[in-house]
């Protein structure tokens, strides 16, 4: 399982190399070397994407659906038979309750290699840059492209950040805050704020107070932004420029299928719609 | 059952990233040196000092971990010091009694980064190179800074010196030789490729052997810089050749094994290759050559290329084995012990070290 980890993340580490290579090893060529992986990514995942959207829709309605409100107090008491009634529902509308996760499940593998690649391809330690150069496919037809002597050392700077360590902008005046040892963490502030924006943009309106992905979805919009603008601060800033660009490509993807709500990060917006019934 | 696979998901990534970034932190493999009577062996938050007779401890340092990490060699000098650069968030370069495992200075010097490489001393100053590509000047007796070089990528080799001139690897593809009396660069030698590993000086210190990622040792005059002549390799020659007479001893990290003359540049042997990637310098012995391999074994092979003994030792070994007295040290890297004493027939491992 070990190997066949860390085949994929040279397989990460070969792409993000490649497309560095190709954009000349030069001064931010790393940075926008992730940015174009995760475009790629994110090209390649769109349909899982999509698929999650539909499912999470489909889920979200059914949350307002008559019927379904029904068995839930009908039989709220019986949760065998409820849970008969609302295998039955799933199947007479083509829902697959587990659509919405996949996508997600499959994505978290993802994130991982990608951010475990990062680290890889900047090589920090001699260990680590062994491992780099273990993991460089030797491949004739590859060879101009991928050749180690070359691309060593990597750039690791994309604007203001090192993308192999966790990012701040140093306090004026020598000040430090032990909490925040690199200093203003401005791209945690954007990773959380536009992790907020996607969950509540993509997020429908329920009209049902007792409908349970409702709830889930508003915890998750608080706890998400917070659990990922704290793993910005502390770990490689190359990660939060996936998640940025992750990020608004998400919601970009959402607006071209007409599923954003803007209204939701308006106050008091996201006025749900009334029930239907079937 | 949605709620709980959800956050389910997101503590798996939380524990994964947090398993990942090991790596970010500079958590390299173990840097050992040794002398008549002790090794000192730099590991993780510790460096240790080994009583060679038996592989006992003799002390530890500090008393408790802190914010260290000790991954490169500790430096012993000629007054009576041991340096040690942590590659830890502290960037401190320590100077401890080798006796006593106590501080010599009042304070460690702190660097703008990482201490990857083991810091040179010549003469009564300490010359350091840093992880952020500088290198420092430092006064031997108390640590105390007396100028800075900026020269390039990171510095990850420990300099080498004809007595004159400091010759200093980067990661930038060049082998920098910098005059201290002027404090600037002298030469710069393009080697094609990074340069991780230490450069080594001829014994009349004309010229000075270095390798890098483009699978080339190379031999320059230390004067000028001029490329005397350049040897290929099959692989990446990591760390600094052994010099023995008129050979140099390389290896590299597919695992080849090279006899090559120091003044020619040429292969004297057949494919020589144990059993795995060797990363450490080769160490020469009285009737040839020993190296240890990933695999976890040290191999010695004759002035021929054939081969006198191996051993298994354990782990996966990175590190440069060092020779004390009768004993050949290999501080293995994902073994249940830090260091063994081999005895240098290779019959037998005499000890291992765990820590305690």
């Amino acid at each position: 399982m070990g190997a066949i980890w860390d085949q994929f993340v040279s397989l990460f580490t070969n792409v993000l190399l490649l497309i560095y290579n190709f954009l000349g090893h030069g001064g931010n060529a790393f940075g926008v070397s992730i940015i174009l992986f995760t475009m790629l990514i994110r090209g390649i995942t769109w349909p899982l994407n999509a698929q999650q959207l539909k499912g999470a829709k489909a889920m979200q309605d059914l949350q307002n659906d008559k019927e379904w409100q029904d068995i839930q107090k009908k039989y709220a008491k019986d949760r065998e038979k409820l849970a008969q009634e609302q295998m039955r529902i799933y199947k007479d509308r083509g829902i697959n309750p587990f659509a919405s996760c996949l996508p997600t499940l499959i994505q978290f593998p993802i994130i991982i290699g990608l951010y475990q690649s990062i680290i890889r391809a900047l090589a920090a330690s001699p260990l680590g840059l062994l491992q780099l150069a273990r993991s460089v496919y030797q491949v004739s037809w590859l060879s101009p492209f991928l050749n180690i002597a070359t691309l060593i050392p990597l750039n690791s700077r994309f604007l203001w950040m090192d993308l192999g360590r966790p990012e701040g902008i140093p306090f004026p005046g020598g000040f430090t805050l032990s909490f925040l040892p690199y200093g203003f963490p401005t791209l945690a502030i954007i990773v959380a704020l536009t992790t907020y924006l996607q969950t509540k943009l993509t997020m429908p309106p329920s009209t049902n107070p007792g409908d349970q992905t409702a709830a889930m979805n508003s915890m998750m919009s608080i706890y998400m932004p917070l659990f990922l603008g704290w793993l910005v601060l502390n770990y490689a800033s190359g990660l939060a420029v996936y998640f940025v660009t992750s990020n608004v490509l998400g919601i970009v993807q959402y607006a071209m299928m007409g599923r954003v709500n803007w209204r939701n990060v308006l106050p008091g917006g996201g006025k749900p719609a009334p029930a239907k019934k079937k | 059952m949605k709620r709980f696979a959800l956050i389910s998901l997101v503590l798996l990534g939380g524990i994964l990233l947090s398993a990942c970034s090991a790596a970010a932190q500079s958590i390299s493999w173990p840097g050992l040196s040794a002398d008549a009577n002790h090794a000192y062996l730099a590991k993780g938050q510790f460096v240790y000092a080994v009583r060679l007779s038996d592989g006992s401890k003799v002390w530890q340092y500090p008393a408790s971990g802190g914010s260290q990490v000790f991954d490169a060699s500790p430096v012993l000098t000629p007054d009576g010091q041991l340096l040690a650069g942590s590659a830890g968030s502290d960037n401190g370069l320590y100077s401890i009694d080798p006796a006593t495992g106590k501080d010599k200075w009042s304070a460690p010097f702190t660097g703008p980064d990482h201490w990857i490489a083991s810091p040179l001393v010549l003469q009564n100053t300490i010359y350091a190179p840093n992880n952020n590509g500088t290198l420092y000047a430092l006064n031997l007796a108390t640590g105390g800074k007396r100028w800075s070089l900026p020269l390039g990528h990171s510095l990850w080799g420990t300099p080498a010196t004809d007595g004159k001139l400091i010759f200093v690897p980067s990661l930038d593809h060049f082998l920098y030789a910098v005059d201290p009396q002027a404090q600037k660069i002298a030469w710069k030698a393009d080697l094609g490729g990074a340069a991780a590993g230490s450069p080594v000086v001829s014994a009349d210190g004309k010229t000075v052997y270095v390798s890098s990622s483009a699978k080339k040792l190379f031999a320059l005059d230390t004067t000028t810089g001029s490329i005397q002549w350049t040897a290929n390799t099959t692989d990446w020659v990591w760390n600094a050749p052994a010099l023995s007479g008129d050979t140099l001893f390389a290896s590299d990290i597919s695992g080849n094994v090279y006899s090559i003359g120091a003044v020619n540049g040429k292969n004297a042997w057949p494919v020589v290759q144990p059993d795995g990637p060797v990363t450490g310098s080769p160490l020469a012995i009285q009737n040839g050559v020993a190296v240890a391999t990933e695999s976890g074994f040290v191999y010695a092979f004759d002035p021929h290329g054939a081969s006198l003994w191996n051993i298994g030792v354990g782990g996966n070994i990175y590190t440069s084995p060092v020779a004390s007295g009768n004993l050949i040290l290999v501080a293995p890297l994902n073994a249940d012990f830090m260091l063994a004493g081999v005895s240098n027939d290779g019959k037998q491992i005499l000890w291992k070290f765990t820590g305690k």
